[in-house]
C-alpha cells in the first residue's frame, strides 16, 4: 500500500507539473519532466489537486473549453520514440519459451507492435503446426472446428488482441475480450444483456480494405488472420509505460474462449505470455482489473504464478524451435517495431485540418493521409459538412468521461469516420491514443449503419450467395436472415422502409436473444438460436464474410469482405454509430470505437447533432419518426434502442442526459 | 430487539414490582380493617376474665349446652369467606362485567389477561395472547431510475437516466399469537411460545422497464405477495437470582433482535438462540445470542423460510447499566462477530438480479468475518436527552472483489442525537459519521458497514436519503445505499447483500423537532447535510473522476396522528426531498423537474 503510494506519486507529480504550468500534452511526449523541475507553484497546486481543490492549476483550455490535461496522474500521451527493438522482441520471445518449457508445453510466439506488425513468430520445437477453433459450446458451423489453419494464424492474433485493445490508459487482454464478447455479461450472468463488445471479433480481417498487409511495409494498422481473440494467451507489451506492441502465445492447440470466469483459469498460454511480458509488463494501474463497466472489473490475467525466472531466460539463440514464417503476416526473422505516432507506423499527428483538435490520422506509405476528407461520392454530403462532423465529434470525446481508461476523469479516446452512403470513406480521424482496434471498427459500424438505414438492404442482402462453412461442410442462407427480421417485425417492407438503424439497433437483433440476454426469450433474428450460437458461429455479422475471411485465410488475401461494395470490412453489431440525414434523405453514416459503447453512441449521436446545429445545413440525426426505436418486434412488447449516451457523460462537470430531446 | 425486548421487560418487572406493592397495600388493608372488627370478640375469649358482683363471690361462667340443631358459630380462626371464581383473573367477571371480545383495552382473554381455559388441561396459569396489526403503505417517490439496457418503454429514451416517478402500494397483515405460562402478575413467565406470521401484498409502478424484474418483457408494473413468518420461538424462563426478581431466560428460533438502541448495526428477525437476563434490580442486563440470517423475500422485506438460510452467523454478547453514569441514562457495550460463508454461492433475487456475489468488481465470490465493538448511551442528563453509538469494525475479508485479495477491515461508526424539550416540542441535533474507503485497490477496507441496519435517527424513514435505496450502477447491480439505510455502503441489498466495506462512507449533520401539537397531533420535521467521507470507491465503479463529496440536504416533515391517543390506531404521513449536492449530481440525473422526493402515507392499526 505505502510502496504503491510512493511509486504512484513519484510518477504524478511531474504530470502535475505539466498541468499547473498549463503546458500543452504533446510538447512532452519522449517522457514527463523529472520531479526536480517542479516549481513550488506546481508543488502547491499539487497539493490542491489532491485534496479535490477547485482551485485553479492554470489548466489550458482549448477554445472549445476542453481541458487539455484533464487528471494530474494521467499516464504519458503516446511516444513516437518508444519501441520494441530486435533485442527486446528476442528478450521477450525467450522468456515466454522459458515458461512453456518450465511447464513441460511447446508452443509458437508471436510478437507484434502496436500498430500490428508481426516482428516475430516463434514456433518451439514439437509444437502444434495447426490449431482447433472451439468455443466449448459444443456448436457446430461457423469457424467452429475448423483445424486447418497455421499455429502462427492463432499467435499472431492473439498478439494483435493484446495491443489493439489496449492504449496508454488501459491494458486489455485476450481475457478481457473473452469476457466482452458473450452473450451475457459477464459470462454467466442469468439474463444480464451481452458483453458490451459483442462481435468485437470479427474485425480486423484480412480481407478489410482498411486493414494494411504485410507488402505495405511498416504502415499499420496491420489486419490479424482471425480477427480479434478471446482466447487467453494475448497480452499487451510496453516499454517504459508505453504501450509499444502485444505477445500472443499458443501452446495447447485449441482457440477458444473462457466461458466460466468465476474461476481462475491455469492456462499455459497465458503463462508463458505473462513470462514474455515480463520488464514489458502493463502498469498495473491500467490494466483491465482496475477498469470498470457497469460497476464490474474487467479481467486481465487469471494467474501470474510463474515457475521459471524470465529475468535469467536463455539467450535467444539457445532456445529449442526456430523463427518461422507465416505467409502473408512475417518472415523466419525478427524485427523492430514502429514507434506508434510515427508516420512509419501509419499513424501520426495531423498536421492539417485537425491539428488543432490534437487529432491523429492514417497515412500511407507516402506519409500521405489516407482517408483525407472529401464530400460523398454520392454527392449527398460536403466536404465541410464532414469536417464538422468529425471536429463535433472530437470536441465530445475530449470533454467525454472514459468508460475504459485509468485514471479516471480521463478523457474518452476514439477512431471516428464518416462515409457516404455507398460506404466510402468520408474521412478519418482518432484521438492520439485512441485504442488501435476502434479503427477498423468504427468503419465497420459507420458502413453497417448507413447500409441497413438504406432502402436497397434487403435486395443487397438476399442477392448474397450463402456462407459456406468448412466443419461440416454445409452453407447458412443470408437472405434466410433477410426473411426472419421481416417476419420477426411483421413487416415484409423490414430493410427497404427507410428505417434509420444505429449500431445499437442493429445489435438489439443480432444477439441470440431478444430481449438481450434474456434466455428464455425469442430468437434475435439475425443471431443463430442460443443453442446453437456461439462466438465463433454468431449469425448474419459472421456468415457476411465468412466465405471471403476464409478464403483469405487458406489462399492468397481478398479485398472486401463480405461481397457487398457497402460493407467491405464486414459487418458491426455493437454501439457507436448513426445514419446521417438530411431532413428524410439518409446520406451517409458516422461510426466511432475506441471507449465504452456508451460513449461511442454519445460522440457520434451528439457530435453529429452539433454539428447540425453548427452547419444549419439540414445535417441531423435522424427524424424521431424513423429511427429503430420506434420498433417493436410482433409479439415481443419489447421496444428496440436507438441510442444510450453515458451516465455522467463529461469530466468536471454535473450535466446528466446530454442527447435528451436531439 | 434488546431496546425493545428490555423495555418490555423492564416494564414488564416494573408492572410486576408495581403489582405486588398494590396487592400487598390491598392485603394491609384488609388485615387492618378485619382485625379491628374482631377486637370485641378476641376480648371475650380471654381465658382469665374475672366476673364478679361488687362484694360477692365470682360467678363461674359456664358454656351453655350445645344445641345441635342451631347453626355453628363464627369460627375465630377460619379464613375469610369468598366467592368461589375460577381465578383471581375472574374477580370482574364475577362482578358481573363481561368481557368484550374485540375491545383489547379491558381485561380479555384473547390479549393473555386472564388463562386461556381451552389451556387448562395443560395446568395452570396458561395464557393466550392474539394480535393483529395491519400495517398500509402507499408511497411515491422519485428515483434514478435506468432506462433499460436492453428496450425502453418508449421511443426517445435517448440516455441512462430515464423517468423517475415510482410509486409503491403495500399492505402487510400481522397476525400474532403467543402462548404464556407462568404467575404471570407476579413474575416473569416461565414459558412463552409465540408465532407471527405476516400476510403482504404490494404492488410497484416505475416508467422504465427492467426496474421491477431484470426481464423487460415484464414491464412497469410488478405485483406480488408473501407469507411470512416474523416471529417463531420459545422462551424458557431459567431462573430467578435474586429476590427482586432477576433472572435467565432463554429464547430459541426465529425473534427480533435489535444491536443498540438506534438499531444501527443489526435488527432482524433471525433464527437464533439468546441467552438473556437482568441482575441487580435490573440495573444490569444482558444478552448473549447466536443468530443465523433467514433469506428474505425480495420485494417485502419480510423472512422466506421457504428458502435456506443465509449462511450468515453474528454472535452477539451486550451489557445494559442502567443509571450509568447518572440516573437516567442506560450504558451499553457490546460485541458482535458476524460471519459470512456466502462465497461460493450465486443467488438471485425474486426480480431477476444477482445478489450474491454482488455485480461489483470482478464479481467473484468472498466470506467474510468481522467484529463488531461498540458502545452505544441512551438516556437524559437532566433535561437533555443523549443517544449515542460508537463502532468499531474489524475484521477479515477473504477476498474482496475490488481489490481482488484478501483485505482487513477497520473502519467506524459514530452517531448522536442531542434532544432538549421545550413544553411541547423537543428539538434536536444529529451528528453521524460512518468511515470511507480510501483505496478500493489496497488490502484494507476502512468504509464501515453493519450487519443489517434500520436506523431510528435523523428522520429515519420519513426522510429521503434513508427511506429510498439509490441505484448506482447502471442496470441496478449495487445500490448506493440500501432501503431504510444510513450507509452508503454499496450492496446489492440491504436485506439479501453481503456486507460491503468499499464503500465511501457517510457524515450527517442535522437538525430537527417534534411538536406536539395535540395529545393526537405530532408534526416532525428534519434537515440533514449529507456528505461522502471519500469518494474513491464511486470513482471506480463509475470509472468517473473528481466525485465530490457533497451529497446534498435532506429535508423531510412528517405528520402523525394519534386519533384515539393511543398506539392502535396511528396515521403517518411524511415528505422528503433531497437537495442534492455536486456528488449526487455528477452521479445521478436530479435536476430539470428531477426532483429526488418521497411521499409515504402509513396507516397502522393495531388489535
Amino acid at each position: 500500500m505505502k510502496r504503491r503510494l510512493f511509486s504512484r506519486s513519484v510518477f504524478l507529480m511531474p504530470t502535475v507539473g505539466l498541468f499547473c504550468i498549463g503546458a500543452l500534452s504533446w510538447q512532452f511526449e519522449k517522457r514527463p519532466i523529472p520531479v526536480s523541475a517542479n516549481t513550488p507553484a506546481a508543488v502547491n497546486c499539487l497539493a490542491s489537486s489532491i485534496e479535490g481543490s477547485s482551485k485553479s492549476c492554470g489548466t489550458s483550455y482549448l477554445n472549445n473549453n476542453q481541458p487539455l490535461i484533464k487528471l494530474p496522474s494521467a499516464p504519458p500521451p503516446p511516444s513516437a520514440s518508444v519501441f520494441l527493438t530486435t533485442t527486446d522482441v528476442e528478450k521477450i520471445i525467450s522468456q515466454a519459451v522459458g515458461e512453456a518449457q518450465a511447464r513441460g508445453a511447446r508452443g509458437t510466439i508471436a510478437i507484434v507492435d502496436r500498430v500490428g506488425n508481426v516482428l516475430a513468430v516463434f514456433r518451439m520445437t514439437g509444437a502444434s503446426a495447426t490449431f482447433t477453433i472451439n468455443s466449448g459450446r459444443g456448436v457446430t458451423g461457423g469457424l467452429e472446428g475448423i483445424a486447418i489453419l497455421p499455429d502462427g494464424f492463432a499467435a499472431i492474433s492473439k498478439a494483435i488482441t493484446g495491443a489493439y485493445l489496449s492504449s496508454q490508459g488501459n491494458a486489455f487482454s485476450t481475457r478481457t475480450a473473452s469476457q466482452i464478447i458473450q452473450q451475457n455479461f459477464n459470462p454467466g450472468e442469468i439474463s444480464s444483456p451481452s458483453g458490451p463488445l459483442f462481435g468485437v471479433q470479427f474485425s480486423q480481417f484480412s480481407c478489410s480494405d482498411l486493414m494494411a498487409r504485410q507488402i505495405d511495409g511498416s504502415f499499420g494498422p496491420k489486419r490479424s488472420p482471425l480477427g480479434l481473440s478471446a482466447d487467453a494467451g494475448g497480452l499487451p507489451l510496453y516499454k517504459n509505460g508505453f504501450l509499444v506492441g502485444g505477445i500472443g502465445v499458443i501452446t495447447d492447440g485449441l482457440y477458444s474462449l473462457d466461458l466460466n470466469i468465476q474461476n481462475f483459469d491455469f492456462d499455459i498460454d497465458e503463462l508463458a505470455a505473462v513470462a514474455g511480458t515480463s520488464g514489458f509488463s502493463a502498469p498495473t494501474d491500467i490494466r483491465a482489473n482496475r477498469i470498470t463497466a457497469d460497476g464490474r472489473t474487467l479481467r486481465y490475467t487469471d494467474s501470474d504464478s510463474l515457475v521459471s525466472n524470465p529475468g535469467a531466460s536463455a539467450p535467444f539463440a539457445s532456445l529449442p524451435g526456430s523463427l518461422v514464417s507465416v505467409p502473408g503476416y512475417v518472415a523466419a526473422t525478427t524485427s523492430a517495431g514502429t514507434g506508434y505516432g510515427s508516420p512509419q507506423s501509419g499513424i501520426r499527428p495531423d498536421t492539417g485540418t485537425f491539428a488543432s483538435s490534437n487529432a491523429y490520422i492514417l497515412v500511407d506509405a507516402f506519409n500521405i493521409n489516407r482517408y483525407p476528407v472529401t464530400g460523398g461520392t454520392d454527392g449527398l454530403l460536403t466536404s465541410i459538412e464532414v469536417t464538422q462532423i468529425l471536429r463535433s465529434g472530437l470536441d465530445i470525446a475530449n470533454r467525454a468521461r472514459a468508460q475504459i481508461r485509468r485514471p479516471t476523469g480521463s478523457a474518452a479516446e476514439v477512431t471516428i469516420t464518416i462515409v457516404d452512403t455507398q460506404g466510402e470513406v468520408l474521412g478519418l480521424v482518432r484521438t492520439p491514443d485512441a485504442p488501435i482496434f476502434g479503427i477498423d471498427i468504427a468503419l465497420q459500424k459507420a458502413r453497417t449503419a448507413a447500409f441497413f438505414s438504406n432502402t436497397n438492404a434487403a435486395t443487397e442482402l438476399n442477392a448474397l450467395p450463402p456462407a459456406n462453412y468448412l466443419v461440416p461442410a454445409s452453407s447458412s442462407s443470408i437472405s434466410a436472415y433477410v426473411t426472419q427480421l421481416q417476419s420477426f417485425m411483421n413487416n415484409p417492407a423490414t430493410l427497404s422502409n427507410g428505417i434509420a438503424y444505429s449500431n445499437r439497433a442493429i445489435g438489439n437483433i443480432t444477439r441470440p436473444n431478444f430481449p438481450d440476454g434474456v434466455a428464455s426469450a425469442p430468437t434475435g433474428p439475425l443471431s443463430k438460436p442460443l443453442s446453437g450460437w456461439s462466438p465463433f458461429n454468431l449469425g448474419l455479422q459472421l456468415d457476411l464474410s465468412y466465405n471471403n475471411l476464409i478464403a483469405s485465410a487458406v489462399g492468397s488475401p481478398i479485398v472486401g469482405c463480405t461481397g457487398l461494395s457497402k460493407l467491405r470490412n464486414g459487418m458491426q453489431i455493437f454501439p457507436g454509430s448513426f445514419p446521417i440525414y438530411r431532413g428524410n434523405q439518409l446520406v451517409g453514416a458516422i461510426g466511432v470505437s475506441g471507449d465504452g459503447v456508451d460513449q461511442d453512441d454519445m460522440v457520434s449521436f451528439l457530435g453529429l447533432a452539433n454539428a447540425g446545429k453548427i452547419l444549419g445545413t439540414g445535417i441531423a440525426n435522424a427524424p424521431a419518426n424513423i429511427r429503430a426505436d420506434t420498433l417493436v418486434p410482433n409479439g415481443t412488447g419489447t421496444r428496440l434502442r436507438y441510442v444510450q449516451c453515458p451516465q455522467a457523460p463529461f469530466n468536471n462537470s454535473t450535466a446528466q442526459n446530454v442527447c435528451a430531446g436531439l | 430487539m434488546m431496546k425493545q425486548a428490555s423495555c418490555q421487560r423492564l416494564f414488564l418487572v416494573t408492572a410486576l414490582l408495581g403489582g405486588l406493592n398494590a396487592s400487598y397495600a390491598i392485603a394491609q388493608e384488609a388485615t387492618q380493617s378485619s382485625s379491628s372488627d374482631s377486637k370485641p370478640s378476641e376480648a371475650k375469649n380471654e381465658d382469665e376474665i374475672k366476673l364478679q358482683r361488687p362484694q360477692g363471690k365470682p360467678l363461674k361462667y359456664e358454656l351453655p349446652a350445645i344445641d345441635p340443631t342451631k347453626v355453628a358459630p363464627p369460627m375465630a380462626e377460619v379464613l375469610r369467606e369468598s366467592i368461589p371464581v375460577p381465578d383471581r383473573w375472574r374477580i370482574m367477571e364475577g362482578l358481573g362485567i363481561k368481557q368484550k371480545n374485540w375491545d383489547p383495552y379491558n381485561q380479555n382473554v384473547y390479549k393473555g389477561d386472564k388463562p386461556f381455559e381451552a389451556f387448562k388441561k395443560w395446568g395452570e396459569d396458561w395464557f393466550l395472547n392474539l394480535g393483529v396489526i395491519s400495517d398500509s403503505l402507499l408511497e411515491a417517490r422519485q428515483l434514478p431510475t435506468a432506462v433499460g439496457a436492453q428496450s425502453s418503454n418508449g421511443a426517445g429514451s435517448l440516455d441512462i437516466f430515464g423517468q423517475g416517478q415510482q410509486s409503491t402500494i403495500n399492505q402487510n397483515l400481522i397476525f400474532s399469537a403467543a402462548i404464556i405460562q407462568g404467575d404471570t402478575t407476579f413474575k416473569p413467565p416461565n414459558y412463552e411460545f409465540r408465532l407471527v406470521a405476516a400476510l403482504n401484498v404490494n404492488r410497484t409502478q416505475v416508467e422504465e422497464v427492467r426496474a421491477t424484474n431484470i426481464d423487460p418483457r415484464r414491464g412497469r408494473i410488478r405485483n406480488d405477495s408473501h407469507i411470512a413468518i416474523q416471529e417463531l420461538f420459545v422462551d424458557k424462563h431459567l431462573r430467578n437470582v435474586s429476590d427482586n426478581y432477576d433472572f435467565d431466560s432463554l429464547r430459541i428460533g426465529i425473534q427480533p433482535f435489535i444491536s443498540d438502541f438506534r438499531g444501527f448495526v443489526f435488527q432482524d428477525n433471525a433464527l437464533g438462540v439468546r441467552l438473556f437476563g437482568t441482575r441487580d434490580s435490573n440495573r444490569w442486563q444482558y444478552n448473549a445470542a447466536w443468530f443465523r440470517r433467514i433469506e428474505k423475500d425480495t420485494n417485502s422485506g419480510l423472512n422466506d423460510i421457504t428458502q435456506a438460510l443465509r449462511r450468515d452467523d453474528t454472535f452477539m454478547f451486550n451489557v445494559f447499566r442502567q443509571d450509568f453514569p447518572v440516573p437516567g441514562h442506560t450504558l451499553q457495550l457490546s460485541v458482535m462477530h458476524n460471519i459470512n460463508r456466502e462465497g461460493n454461492q450465486t443467488y438471485y433475487n425474486n426480480n431477476g438480479f444477482l445478489e450474491r456475489p454482488a455485480v461489483m468488481g470482478d464479481t467473484r465470490g468472498h466470506d467474510y468475518r468481522v467484529t463488531y465493538l461498540g458502545a452505544s448511551g441512551d438516556g437524559h442528563f437532566g433535561r437533555w436527552n443523549l443517544t449515542t453509538s460508537f463502532y468499531a469494525a474489524l475484521g477479515r475479508d477473504d477476498y474482496h472483489p475490488l481489490a481482488q485479495q484478501a483485505t482487513r477491515i477497520q473502519a467506524g461508526f459514530a452517531a448522536a442525537e442531542l434532544s432538549r424539550d421545550f413544553s411541547w416540542i423537543r428539538v434536536r441535533a444529529t451528528a453521524i459519521a460512518a468511515s470511507g474507503d480510501k483505496d478500493p485497490f489496497d488490502d484494507k477496507e476502512s468504509g464501515f458497514d453493519a450487519i443489517l441496519e434500520n436506523p431510528q435517527i435523523a428522520g429515519a424513514d420519513t426522510s429521503f436519503w434513508i427511506r429510498q435505496a439509490v441505484p448506482l450502477i447502471g442496470g441496478g447491480g449495487v445500490a448506493l445505499s440500501g432501503r431504510n439505510g444510513l450507509l452508503p455502503s454499496l450492496r446489492s441489498s440491504k436485506d439479501q447483500g453481503q456486507s460491503n466495506f468499499v464503500n465511501p462512507g457517510l457524515t450527517l449533520v442535522g437538525i430537527g423537532a417534534d411538536f406536539n401539537i395535540t395529545p393526537s397531533l405530532r408534526v416532525i420535521g428534519n434537515i440533514s447535510k449529507l456528505d461522502f467521507v471519500n469518494t474513491s470507491s464511486l470513482e471506480v465503479l463509475r470509472n468517473q473522476g473528481n466525485i465530490s463529496t457533497d451529497i446534498g440536504v435532506d429535508m423531510s416533515a412528517g405528520l402523525q396522528y394519534r386519533p384515539f391517543v393511543s398506539q392502535n390506531v396511528v396515521l403517518n404521513a411524511s415528505v422528503a426531498a433531497l437537495l442534492p449536492g455536486k456528488g449526487y449530481k455528477q452521479l445521478f440525473d436530479s435536476g430539470h423537474g428531477n426532483t429526488q422526493y418521497s411521499v409515504l402515507f402509513n396507516l397502522l392499526m393495531t388489535f
